[in-house]
């Protein structure tokens, strides 16, 4: 670089003319150019690092701006004349909706006396249309909706409460949001954010030089950071962008990224990313960001439906959500809500007198975080796992997907609290149990308990545990058997009698009962409902185990299926899923119903993308699943099922089968009512041996779910192809009601008995007919 | 092309008849023995009848004394606790399900299947015992040319029509219908003789 004067700087004025030696006037001309070339070193490094920073800006900004976790919802709760939902129930599934206690009136509030209800619903979105806000009069009697009254609103004689959210699909940070529109806001959210924050927001450039010379003296003054003098743009951008350090150089790029943002987007982009963006407390291991789940999470509400004091508490929140955290803190929560109320009276945005009003009220916080952690792990585990086979893992962990389960509320709790009351009760604090509930005739996954303890979010027994079935199996077997009617019906006498199986490779089977008695002859169907081992493989033996190997896997079993005698003992392999997806084919007449936990999914903006609908498969004669349901209604009245009743209301009817594995390493109950269909099973996870059974170990926690649910009894219709015939089993033959031994029973029509005999068990019918013609 | 559609109208206009048929009749239907089997959750019954032995049922939740056996103690003198039921019918719609069919039938008038199918689904779930809820599911899938789901949805509904013997014979000539339209001409006789045995 040439030495020239006009290399000085321009501009800057020339030192007093004064004679100086030579080598000092070359010593200062060599100073200006280094401190020039230092300069213009500084200028270029400055320029790349602006590119830099301007690439990152833009890149954010550009892009997808947040990934917003899924939203996990549990079914609407319908509301009609005849519903059955008890008054507690429905008060629980209020809550869970973010409902508050109140008068009733204002939305989102209800108000409740005894069995009669007044609601005020916040109506809802739903993926096939809007359910409209309500003010709805109902009374509840007997554990139903004996009367629905729209008293506002748009008539109708059924309505959807808004749905619970259960829980979210969250991206790997743990960051969640409800995005808001600036423009759907209250205009009062902003303008008091920008009172208390940044009241030059519309103004400056990004960054506002004042606010920071004020800052930096107060720091000075303090010897320390004790203020910050950032605006909205530079609060954004520490949020957005960088670290929490509060370094000089991590100063400087965030005034200088500022005025980047301000460069590229509008104020009104840059205050609705501010309101998605900040940070506003800690739920768990999660972090909630923005004032729309804010909202929801200290209020319970929409945003949108916010009054004055609670806006002013969250826009007071922002200097320090934890150390204003108005749970916690309730004190200095409110003093600094206040402080915000009167900056709001300052700026003009409340009158004196609504100002004074909303510092008398109180926080108005909601009890509990109406958004906790995944309240359902296991329920949710397997709606991740059906949803994994349409959406990509980042997609829902990112896209804001809306995901509308079949979850019903009150039959979780019961079914957790079956398991939790039950499980201690039963002496082994190593014992474990899975609980499985659906919707019989549509096959909803309604409950799911993965464990001992409901909340733990680990190995998921529903789904995962997978164990041998044992007498589970037994209705399969009897089921392949009365479909064959020349060959067997319900009385057909079965040999109670062991024997020995020696196989090619010259090993012996010698089944057993479990109590190692032989009672000779049983009738099959209480061969059946008393669970005797004998009896059923000579059975399956008979009709040959393909036979019954087929019947298992068109119930939908999905698990390999062992080509030994034993498998008709229950040495099949199943998850509690599994078992509930092959019974429900039993509990419906032979229609096989797959499982499913997701009734649709939208996109954030609501539109459909995909439904999953009620599918039914008839995989068995409705004839010969009727008979079966008989002996299984029998084996809750005389056999293995029995001790329900100790539990269950007397007058619901049920059907069920208990199974037990060897040495109590597994017990398992699987049976249904008219509405419900309900698998447990309880067992070690080391799969060691207890003293339970079916009976005793796993019946115990189904009676305590089914006796805390209203429910219809499981009356079957009578399908074509079967009539009821009164019957003296033990003779085989027809015979009168009156009679002693009378039993009325099934048959498919052309297999009942062809002989007919009298109470004493001897004339024949027709001779006795002629002797009473005879004599009238 | 065209001709296969308008079939499938004219198809759709005959099930619809048919189960529009079913529906109405259902008003008549009587409900089997027992009659309301909606049972309250929570009232724990009297201990058993049978004569105790020393007066003293065993507490509810108490597990048994521990045997390796399923099989409860066999006293003679052991009642049982009832007897199987049966029903000679579904269940009557409640208004509520009603509604949403009425519904349901106004979409399928407007050629919307789609969105007649979630009504239906809603109104299935309200009346999962209902032959004429899975009738009109059936109507719906045939509107959305899915034939073997409207064949299933009818054999479901012909599951629960018991004695109903109009509700029956509406059934048997949809499924009758439906096998025709699939080209299954064996199936199609079969259910139709049936019908005609009504």
């Amino acid at each position: 670089m040439k030495n020239t004067d006009k290399a000085r700087k321009p501009g800057r004025k020339k030192p007093a003319s004064r004679k100086q030696p030579a080598a000092a006037q070359s010593r200062r001309k060599g100073f200006w150019r280094i401190l020039l070339r230092l300069a213009l070193l500084g200028l270029v490094l400055l320029a790349g690092w602006m590119v830099y920073l301007d690439a990152q800006v833009t890149s954010r900004f550009e892009g997808r701006r947040f990934e917003v976790p899924s939203r996990v919802y549990a079914r609407p709760l319908e509301l009609y004349s005849g519903a059955p939902v008890s008054a507690a129930a429905l008060e629980q599934e209020l809550a869970l909706a973010g409902f508050h206690k109140g008068d009733g009136s204002r939305s989102g509030s209800y108000q409740r006396s005894g069995g009669r209800f007044l609601i005020s619903s916040r109506g809802f979105d739903f993926p096939d249309g809007k359910e409209p806000r309500r003010h709805l009069a109902l009374n509840i009697a007997g554990d139903q909706v004996q009367s629905l009254k729209v008293v506002k609103g748009p008539d109708s004689g059924i309505v959807r409460l808004e749905p619970a959210q259960i829980g979210g699909i969250y991206p790997a940070h743990q960051e969640d949001r409800i995005l808001v529109q600036l423009d759907k806001l209250p205009e009062l959210l902003p303008a008091a954010l920008m009172s208390v924050e940044d009241r030059s927001f519309y103004d400056h450039h990004g960054i506002a030089p004042l606010s920071i010379a004020r800052a930096i003296l107060a720091n000075i003054r303090a010897g320390g950071i004790v203020q910050g003098g950032s605006t909205l743009t530079q609060q954004l951008v520490k949020n957005f962008f960088l670290t929490r350090e509060q370094t000089l150089l991590r100063k400087g790029n965030e005034a200088l990224m500022s005025i980047l943002l301000e460069l590229h987007y509008s104020k009104s982009d840059i205050l609705e990313t501010y309101l998605n963006e900040v940070y506003l407390g800690q739920a768990g291991t999660r972090s909630i960001h923005g004032f729309g789940l804010a909202s929801q999470f200290y209020f319970a509400e929409a945003l949108e439906d916010l009054l004055p004091h609670q806006l002013a508490l969250l826009v007071g929140m922002v200097k320090g959500p934890s150390y204003y955290n108005p749970r916690r803190h309730s004190q200095r929560a409110t003093a600094r809500r206040n402080l915000v109320l009167d900056q709001m009276q300052q700026a003009g945005l409340l009158g004196e007198s609504d100002a004074q009003r909303a510092r008398s009220l109180p926080l108005g916080v909601s009890d509990k975080a109406s958004f906790s952690q995944n309240r359902y792990p296991a329920y949710i585990d397997l709606v991740r796992r059906h949803l994994a086979r349409d959406y990509k893992e980042e997609d829902l962990r990112s896209e804001g997907l809306r995901i509308f389960t079949t979850l019903n509320p009150a039959m979780q709790m019961a079914a957790e609290k079956a398991v939790t009351e039950t499980l201690p009760r039963l002496g082994d604090e190593a014992l474990e149990s899975a609980l499985v509930v659906t919707a019989k005739d549509s096959g909803e996954v309604l409950a799911l308990v993965g464990g001992r303890d409901p909340r733990y979010a680990g190995f998921n027994r529903a789904l995962d545990a997978s164990r041998q079935i044992g007498s589970l199996v037994k209705p399969f077997v009897y089921l392949a058997a009365l479909s064959q009617p020349q060959r067997y019906t319900l009385i057909t006498p079965l040999q109670d009698t062991r024997f020995t199986l020696k196989f090619e490779n010259g090993t012996v089977w010698q089944p057993k009962n479990y109590d190692g008695l032989e009672r000779g002859e049983v009738p099959l169907h209480q061969a059946l409902s008393k669970s005797y081992n004998l009896p059923v493989v000579r059975v399956g033996l008979d009709i040959g185990l393909a036979e019954v190997k087929s019947t298992l896997q068109v119930f939908g079993t999905s698990s390999a299926i062992s080509d030994y005698p034993s498998m008709l003992l229950g040495a099949v392999a199943m998850t509690p899923v599994n078992v509930a997806q092959i019974y429900q084919g039993l509990a419906t007449s032979g229609f096989n119903t797959p499982l499913r936990t997701i009734r649709e999914v939208t996109d954030a903006g609501g539109e459909p993308l995909s439904r999953y609908s009620l599918q039914v498969n008839q995989v068995a004669d409705p004839a010969a699943v009727h008979l079966l349901q008989y002996a299984m209604q029998e084996t809750m009245q005389e056999g293995t099922g029995r001790s329900a009743y100790n539990t269950v209301p007397r007058a619901l009817a049920l059907a069920g089968k208990t199974g037990t594995t060897d040495d109590g390493r597994d017990a398992w109950f699987a049976g249904f009512s008219g509405d419900l269909l309900a698998v447990v099973w309880v067992g070690r996870d080391d799969n060691g041996a207890t003293r339970l059974t079916g009976a005793s170990g796993a019946l115990p926690v189904w009676s305590n779910f089914m006796a805390q649910v209203p429910q219809n009894s499981f009356t079957p219709v009578v399908p074509d192809g079967v009539q009821y015939h009164w019957v003296n089993v033990q003779q085989q033959a027809l015979t009168d009601e009156q009679c002693e031994n009378a039993r009325l029973m099934p048959f498919i029509t052309g297999s009942e008995p062809k002989q007919t005999i009298t109470c004493a068990g001897a004339l024949p019918q027709k001779i006795r007919g002629w002797f009473e013609g005879l004599f009238q | 092309m065209m001709r296969v559609q308008k079939d499938m109208q004219n198809k759709a206009q005959m099930f619809r008849r048919a189960v529009v048929c079913a529906v109405l009749l259902l008003a008549g239907c009587a409900s089997g023995p027992g009659g309301g089997i909606y049972v309250p959750a929570g009232e724990r019954p009297q201990a058993p009848k049978p004569p105790l032995t020393d007066g003293a049922a065993k507490p509810a939740d108490e597990p048994q004394v521990w045997r390796k056996s399923e099989q409860p103690p066999e006293q003679k003198s052991q009642q049982p606790t009832g007897v199987p039921g049966y029903r000679e019918s579904g269940d009557q719609m409640p208004a509520a399900a009603a509604g949403l069919v009425k519904e349901a039938d106004t979409l399928i008038a407007q050629g919307n299947g789609a969105a007649a199918i979630t009504r239906l689904e809603r109104a299935q779930r309200i009346a999962p015992r209902s032959a004429a809820v899975y009738f009109k599911l059936s109507e719906a899938y045939v509107m959305t040319g899915q034939l073997a789901s409207a064949e299933q949805f009818t054999l479901k509904g012909l599951s629960l029509a018991g004695r109903n013997e109009r509700l029956q014979r509406s059934g048997w000539l949809l499924l009758a219908d439906i096998r025709k339209a699939r080209g299954n001409v064996a199936g199609a006789q079969q259910a139709e003789s049936r019908a005609a045995r009504l």
